[in-house]
């Protein structure tokens, strides 16, 4: 057995205890319901350690693993909803974005919440928002250069949450 | 991060709004006058960029709200699962009937999330469709990529930008490094697409970006190749 394979229980609830939060976090935003997350999330774990042996650490991070076989339960999941139309009637809307997309929308709303309240909120109120600078400085009390450089050691702490997150645009 | 020299401390500090497109006219010709003799601060520039283009994927409504949790015992559910097929002795059964499929799933995880990529050429991928979802409202970019021994093909059509922009396009490898695939200039009035071409597969490829004038844009590529080899393998294994 090579170092590193998911073979053993142990390694499984390893691997659960470091990523199962934003595996779930992902599978809530694509599938729009908690209980099918948890599905999503379990199947995943029981198909990783399945074939566990064909883990290969040299290849890629047990992480990215992960979420490309969470990738496909969740694509399977909605194939199976989308089968059975009863089942889906009353249930939130399940995401209709593609799932590369949702991936990247997910990592970027967990990134922004990963960073310090002062970067994400000059972030929230001049980006998102589009206030003026000036405005949100004086909200704030602090001089424009300093909402200025709030939006840029904001941005960067969001590159570094991503690269975190195994986003390497 | 690059290394930042002192005296380009303020340059970097708009950076930020740069990226965001917030700096006046003459803010940013001087920034720019900077940038194009500052290797370091304009590599900051375009990393800052490539995080500035993602911003629209997000919701801000939802920064605030913590990320769910799932149910306490999760984990002891799928830990007794997991035993109980073990006892059960399913797991060499299980191992034949999925091998295949995980090692596609693999190669999903290198094509998807890219941390490492599928190596050679792979002509036999479909030609992709690429989005660019961050552009402005009145900027329309479309394009297509296709596979080819020498690399990638890319076929671009931009609208809405001036007339005589010069248009560098680009793609991303593995690691973030740039391939450039040229350049051409948008005339008004043209409706054909610009053809170009870069040194990089298709499957390697993370990203698609175009600088458009001062204006850079961004979209991600997915492998198509290695997601219709785990649907057929999904189908087999039905």
């Amino acid at each position: 057995m090579q170092s590193g394979a998911l073979t053993r229980e142990r390694d499984v609830r390893e691997a659960y205890a470091a990523h199962s939060g934003e595996l779930f976090g992902f599978a809530v935003r694509s599938l729009g319901d908690r209980g099918l997350a948890e599905e999503a999330v379990q199947e995943t774990f029981l198909r990783a350690w399945r074939a566990g042996d064909r883990f290969d650490p040299q290849i890629g991070s047990l992480r990215t693993w992960l979420f490309a076989i969470l990738r496909n339960v969740v694509i399977d999941l909605g194939r199976a909803r989308a089968a059975r139309p009863g089942v889906a009637e009353g249930g939130i809307e399940p995401a209709v974005e593609p799932l590369e997309e949702a991936l990247l929308s997910w990592q970027v709303e967990e990134a922004m919440r990963r960073i310090g309240e002062d970067h994400r909120r000059v972030l929230v109120e001049t980006h998102y928002r589009g206030r003026p600078y000036a405005e949100v400085a004086e909200e704030l009390g602090v001089p424009e250069g300093t909402v200025k450089s709030r939006v840029y050691y904001g941005l960067r702490a969001l590159r570094i949450a991503l690269e975190e997150m195994g986003y390497e645009g | 991060m690059k290394a930042e020299r002192p005296e380009c401390r303020d340059w970097r500090l708009s950076l930020g709004a740069y990226a965001l497109g917030r700096l006046d006219a003459d803010q940013r010709a001087a920034l720019e006058a900077h940038l194009d003799g500052c290797p370091q601060c304009r590599a900051e520039a375009e990393s800052l960029d490539t995080v500035a283009q993602l911003l629209p994927l997000a919701d801000p409504a939802r920064f605030d709200h913590p990320a769910p949790k799932p149910a306490a015992d999760l984990g002891e559910r799928i830990a007794a699962t997991i035993g109980a097929e073990r006892r059960a002795g399913k797991r060499r059964r299980q191992r034949r009937r999925f091998a295949f499929g995980f090692a596609t799933a693999a190669a999903t995880a290198a094509a998807v999330l890219a941390i490492v990529l599928l190596p050679g050429g792979d002509q036999g991928e479909p030609a992709q469709h690429i989005s660019f979802h961050s552009t402005p409202a009145d900027i329309h970019i479309w394009a297509t990529l296709e596979p080819h021994a020498y690399g990638t093909e890319i076929h671009m059509y931009v609208k809405g930008v001036r007339s005589g922009t010069l248009c560098q396009v680009f793609l991303r490898g593995p690691h973030g490094e740039r391939v450039s695939a040229g350049t051409f200039r948008y005339r008004w009035g043209d409706d054909s697409d610009a053809v170009l071409s870069a040194a990089l597969d298709l499957s390697r490829t993370r990203a698609l970006g175009v600088r458009a004038g001062n204006r850079t844009f961004i979209a991600p590529v997915d492998s198509k190749g290695a997601t219709a080899l785990v649907k057929e393998e999904q189908e087999e294994a039905t």
